[in-house]
């Protein structure tokens, strides 16, 4: 009976593992914990914004593979902190690398442009 | 044969065929006609009484989708656009039309997520956490829907102290500890991969995926 239920304990964790897509196509970094940190205490805006730096840096020197949005969500903390062409920036890049968001950026990339940006953006 | 073995070979079964093939096989159809290549998660309508669980649930979603080789728009961002154009009530969002949402962001299809339990419920003895989320993706050039999943991930701690008096306190002491702080992340993350990854239910792969349009015996 012990040798059955050896054998069959690594069939079950075998079975459980079959389930679950586990490679990872992109460098993560800390970006779901840091955002739920972000989203638990709005005071860890710095810490959220970092670890995005932090998945860009990982990117640029490694050639790790960079998440879609990361740039884009960077750019936004960078915006909304006033500093509009270091946001710019970051939406041309996000925009070259994802296609699908040139829509999008070119929007933000306008407000950012834009004066009056700040009051629209707070 | 000992009913415990008999047990386990059953559960093994279960699982293999759980994984191998899914009990209802979606209708792909229209998702197939569409093939969206990005992703617009709008903010998550809530039906729990916990007011911070949609926000919480948002921190989750993105990885997933991402790695199933969709373009998924930056999900903080998108939130605070919205906000910032007047939709920051996510019931709004939702009965909205997607092509409008299409037009404004460039997308090719909008998720919707309806949390419908995110709670924990105490008994003196054992405590069961649940999240339950209902997951709906509508085409954003026709507003029609392409997929949808529903998934329910309880947890309910056991403790191992077998019987008597000592197994009974230490259920005791795992529920009032699940009460205190219960984590329902690992839950939610648990959902969206029973949403996202299983054959002839999940998503098809996506534009980044070497398998976009080629997994159709599957999906």
């Amino acid at each position: 009976m012990t040798l059955r239920v050896f054998l069959i304990a690594p069939i079950l964790v075998a079975s459980l593992a079959g389930c679950v897509t586990n490679h990872q196509r992109y460098d993560w970094g800390t970006y779901d914990p840091s955002l739920y940190a972000y989203y638990k205490d709005p005071a860890k805006a710095a810490e959220f914004a970092e670890s995005l730096a932090a998945i860009i840096s990982a990117a640029d020197s490694h050639q790790a593979q960079i998440p879609p949005g990361i740039y884009a969500e960077y750019g936004y903390l960078q915006l909304q902190q006033g500093k509009n062409s270091a946001a710019v920036e970051l939406f041309k890049q996000e925009e070259t690398r994802w296609p699908e968001s040139k829509v999008f950026m070119d929007r933000m990339i306008k407000v950012a442009s834009t004066p009056t940006a700040q009051s629209s953006t707070k | 044969m000992t009913p415990l073995s008999k047990m386990l070979i059953v559960g093994a079964l279960l699982m293999l065929s759980g994984c191998v093939e899914a009990p209802k096989r979606y209708d792909y159809a229209h998702f197939r006609t569409e093939a969206p290549r990005s992703i617009l998660i709008v903010p998550v309508t809530n039906k729990s009484v916990d007011v911070n669980a949609p926000d919480y649930f948002l921190a989750t979603i993105a990885t997933p989708l991402a790695e199933r080789g969709y373009y998924v728009f930056p999900v903080n961002m998108v939130k605070s656009v919205l906000s910032d154009d007047g939709l920051s009530d996510a019931n709004l969002v939702h009965a909205g039309d997607p092509r409008r949402l299409g037009e404004l962001f460039g997308a090719d299809a909008v998720m919707y997520i309806s949390i419908e339990r995110w709670d924990a419920r105490y008994a003196v003895l054992s405590t069961a956490v649940t999240v339950e989320l209902t997951y709906t993706i509508k085409s954003a050039h026709t507003a029609q829907e392409l997929w949808s999943n529903h998934q329910r991930v309880v947890y309910q701690p056991q403790a191992n102290g077998g019987g008597g008096i000592a197994g009974l306190l230490a259920n005791a002491i795992v529920a009032a500890i699940a009460k205190a702080a219960p984590n329902y992340m690992p839950l939610a993350h648990q959902a969206n991969n029973g949403a996202i990854n299983i054959k002839g239910t999940g998503l098809p792969a996506g534009p980044y995926d070497g398998l976009f349009g080629k997994d159709t015996s599957d999906y």
